[in-house]
């Protein structure tokens, strides 16, 4: 059971306190959290989990900045007022802002954007 | 009711297809300074007598799309189209207010500046999203093709399935590389132009008449 940083790839284990103060490496508050593998098929099959076991490893994504930032949920990040970070290709899919307000896991919303598409004239 | 809501669109669509001028709106994107208001400002005046927006060195001037209708363009075989223009703010995946700082612009008016250029992006995307039918993606010719919002605007453009003609602007100056954005993007055409100066623009109009038209 291991969170892995988003940003830096840096690993923790379950329940460190960097999994909630930031990763000591970058700040970041982002993590993968992997699955833990079930204890069941350790005993009955373990050949099959050293494969799971490599699995993991080998498909640990690298993330990039850049990639991170493409993948966020977030269409407008206001890092602090007059400092904005766009994503550009969450934009291009939908008109819906979801934008997240400086501190981490602050968002706003807009439901009217939300609601429902317009009905364009024929 | 709805029925005969539908049936009168459909008999509408079909007689526009007919009598309706097509006007195409050509929307004018890529990142900030790369000269896109100044190239608005140039098609609309050379074929209209009137400008677009204002221009200034400060990036993110543009922070509103605009736009100018009607204009016809002229190929050199005769040929004619009639398109919008549609000026964008550059788009970018950073802004911060402090860029504006060292124009000396107010810290006030730097952060409004700001969020007025973020609502310019998202509404720059959403005019790409839902009302442009071609794109003259603009870059500066002296600065890296290569960077980040270039690739995922011409990503994006390319998965709409929109025609994209990319002029290299600014080749006046002297460490233009217009060979290097041909060489970042060959799935297209790469016009290398200069707005300021006026160079290589009818090479640029007769291909949007071809590729537009």
């Amino acid at each position: 059971m291991v969170h892995t940083c988003v940003t830096c790839g840096r690993v923790f284990p379950d329940s460190s306190p960097e999994i909630l103060s930031g990763c000591s490496g970058c700040g970041g508050k982002k993590f993968y959290f992997e699955r833990p593998v079930s204890h069941k098929k350790t005993s009955s099959s373990p050949p099959p989990l050293q494969k799971e076991r490599e699995k993991p490893e080998e498909e640990k994504p690298v993330v990039s900045p850049e990639e991170d930032r493409s993948s966020r949920v977030e269409s407008i990040r206001i890092i602090a007022p007059g400092t904005y970070e766009l994503n550009i290709e969450k934009m291009a899919k939908c008109d819906d802002r979801v934008v997240s307000l400086g501190r981490e896991g602050s968002y706003a919303v807009d439901l009217l954007s939300m609601a429902g598409k317009k009905k364009k004239k024929g | 009711m709805s029925i005969f809501v539908h049936a009168k669109k459909r008999v509408s669509r079909f007689l526009s297809a007919f009598f309706r001028k097509r006007r195409s709106r050509i929307g004018i994107y890529g990142p900030p300074n790369a000269g896109k208001t100044t190239l608005a400002n140039r098609i609309a005046k050379d074929w209209t007598g009137e400008t677009v927006g204002p221009v200034s060195e400060i990036p993110h001037e543009t922070r509103r799309a605009l736009r100018k209708q009607d204009i016809t363009i002229t190929g050199t075989n005769g040929s004619t189209i009639t398109i919008d223009i549609v000026d964008t703010p550059g788009v970018t995946t950073k802004i911060d207010y402090k860029e504006f700082l060292e124009y000396g612009v107010g810290k006030d008016e730097a952060i409004l500046r700001a969020r007025e250029a973020t609502e310019g992006v998202a509404e720059a995307m959403h005019w790409l999203r839902e009302d442009i039918d071609g794109v003259i993606y603009m870059l500066d010719s002296t600065e890296d093709p290569f960077a980040q919002v270039n690739i995922m605007m011409i990503g994006i453009i390319e998965s709409r399935k929109l025609p994209v003609i990319i002029a290299a602007n600014k080749i006046d100056l002297p460490d233009a590389s217009p060979q290097q954005i041909r060489n970042a993007f060959p799935q297209h055409p790469v016009i290398p132009i200069s707005c300021t100066a006026g160079s290589n623009i009818e090479e640029l109009y007769e291909k949007m008449v071809f590729h537009f038209g």
